[in-house]
């Protein structure tokens, strides 16, 4: 198996624990821990395709809020204290990129002919 | 207290501003495709798959860059704040834009060999020890994954679900989506331009997102600075109407919102415990204000829910000093009483009462 392969199995197990998961938490998980979604299910497709991708988060917050593990104050902790670092972070790697892009991009000589190098038969 | 979910949470407005989006979408399209193809250095395509794989990835770049101006804009004028309501439905217009574009691009360049499309897409171009040709779709898959992940959990059930502080520490990968894509951009397409149309395009919106962050946040900061552990000026005592609230803004960047009733005020928490809507936008009905966005009611005396609801929010102390309505920025435990602080003489006798 190659390495590109191996992503890509990879890639398919990751979703298809992800779909498991989903049957379960919508046919199941859904009901018992919000109270909001009980009877209602034209919605719970949506919810479908993040919870493939963010099934480990989705257990572990099923498992708090089912357990009653989940603390009170984090919910209202600011969030926002961390912003400034990432939009820093974010602004570096952006001149960064930019930079870097521009400085390794070639220049064509402007009176280029393009020439055939076999005969036409 | 429940408000069942629904798909999509549409009105009046967001009527309108989606409309206005994808008419924005359909036109930027039309205009790469067939009006402008000699600006954009693209009149002879390859092909029109490839054609429109470009078209599309413009597009989701413009996108990108719009989404990520709206935050900072609204924070430095609040007359932007109509655009910032409804943003979620434009972030998940770009995913689909950005999907789109990947799918004309496999579909192209790695459909017609033997080996698995997706296993071309990731081994075609392993030249990760160079710069020049470095393998650039690998900068756009992980941008399309983080778009892909802040879509699917743009409804309303996982704000609820992961809460408030999660659900938005997830979101910051847009910022991590938005640095990748500009990589992508400037190792990938950027390479290949013989005018330099893009590039500036590139630059120009690069710059806008990075300014208008930086500034939103150096004001912010500024603010914070300026009032660190000490009580906030909220208004003064006339300042405010029967029934409603003034907002105001703590250091830490949450909100908190003062109430007026009957002649005494009282602060809690400005996010509603169900999906942190405003509830000092609302007003206050028997006794209780009323979330605006899907009609929670909290005692503003104590933050908690008439029984037999149980959504409890933070309250916050009050005090008058030089003339001033002031809240001190620590938060009380959700559901703690506080005693109203009843308003000076000469500002009740101003008091507009609404019936």
């Amino acid at each position: 198996m190659t390495t590109g392969e191996a992503i890509v199995f990879g890639v398919q197990i990751w979703g298809g624990i992800g779909l498991f998961v989903a049957a379960l938490f919508l046919f199941i998980g859904i009901d018992r821990i919000d109270e909001d979604a009980q009877g209602a299910y034209v919605f719970r497709p949506l919810l479908i395709p993040g919870i493939m991708l963010i099934w480990p988060l989705v257990l572990w917050r099923w498992w708090q809020i089912e357990s009653g593990t989940a603390a009170w104050l984090p919910r209202y902790q600011p969030v926002r204290q961390g912003h400034g670092v990432a939009i820093v972070i974010m602004s570096l790697v952006i001149v960064v990129a930019f930079v870097t892009g521009m400085s390794v991009r070639q220049t064509w000589p402007e009176d280029f002919v393009p020439q055939q190098l076999t005969k036409a038969e | 207290m429940s408000v069942k979910y629904i798909p999509v949470q549409w009105n009046p407005n967001k009527w309108v501003y989606d409309a206005i989006m994808l008419a924005g979408v359909a036109l930027f399209l039309w205009v790469f495709l067939y009006v402008t193809p000699e600006t954009l250095s693209h009149e002879r395509p390859i092909n029109a798959q490839v054609h429109n794989a470009r078209a599309f990835g413009a597009c989701a770049f413009l996108m990108l860059t719009l989404t990520l101006c709206i935050g900072p804009l609204a924070r430095l004028d609040r007359r932007f704040l109509p655009l910032l309501y409804n943003r979620r439905h434009f972030g998940v217009m770009t995913a689909f834009v950005g999907l789109t574009h990947a799918n004309y691009i496999i579909n192209w360049y790695f459909a017609f060999s033997s080996t698995n499309k997706y296993d071309g897409l990731i081994t075609s171009n392993t030249s990760y020890g160079q710069l020049a040709g470095f393998p650039f779709e690998a900068f756009g898959i992980f941008a399309l994954l983080c778009l892909l992940i802040l879509a699917t959990t743009s409804h309303d059930f996982w704000l609820k679900f992961l809460t408030a502080p999660i659900w938005k520490r997830l979101h910051y990968l847009i910022y991590a989506a938005y640095a990748s894509v500009i990589a992508h951009v400037s190792l990938g397409i950027l390479q290949d331009q013989k005018n330099h149309f893009f590039t500036v395009v590139v630059f120009i919106g690069a710059t806008a997102v990075c300014l208008l962050h930086i500034l939103a946040w150096r004001q912010e900061s500024a603010e914070a600075k300026a009032s660190a552990g000490t009580w906030i000026d909220v208004a003064e005592p006339g300042a405010f109407r029967e029934g409603f609230a003034k907002i105001t803004r703590l250091p830490s960047g949450d909100r908190v919102a003062v109430f007026l009733m009957e002649g005494k005020l009282s602060a809690i928490s400005n996010a509603c415990a169900h999906q942190n809507g405003p509830l000092g936008e609302g007003k206050i009905i028997d006794c209780l204000v009323t979330c605006p966005w899907h009609g929670f009611q909290y005692d503003v005396l104590n933050g908690q829910s008439p029984a037999p609801f149980t959504e409890q929010i933070p309250t916050y102390r009050l005090r008058f000093e030089d003339g001033k309505v002031q809240v001190h920025p620590d938060a009380n435990a959700p559901g703690t009483p506080v005693d109203p602080l009843p308003l000076p003489t000469e500002a009740t006798s101003n008091l507009e009462v609404t019936p």
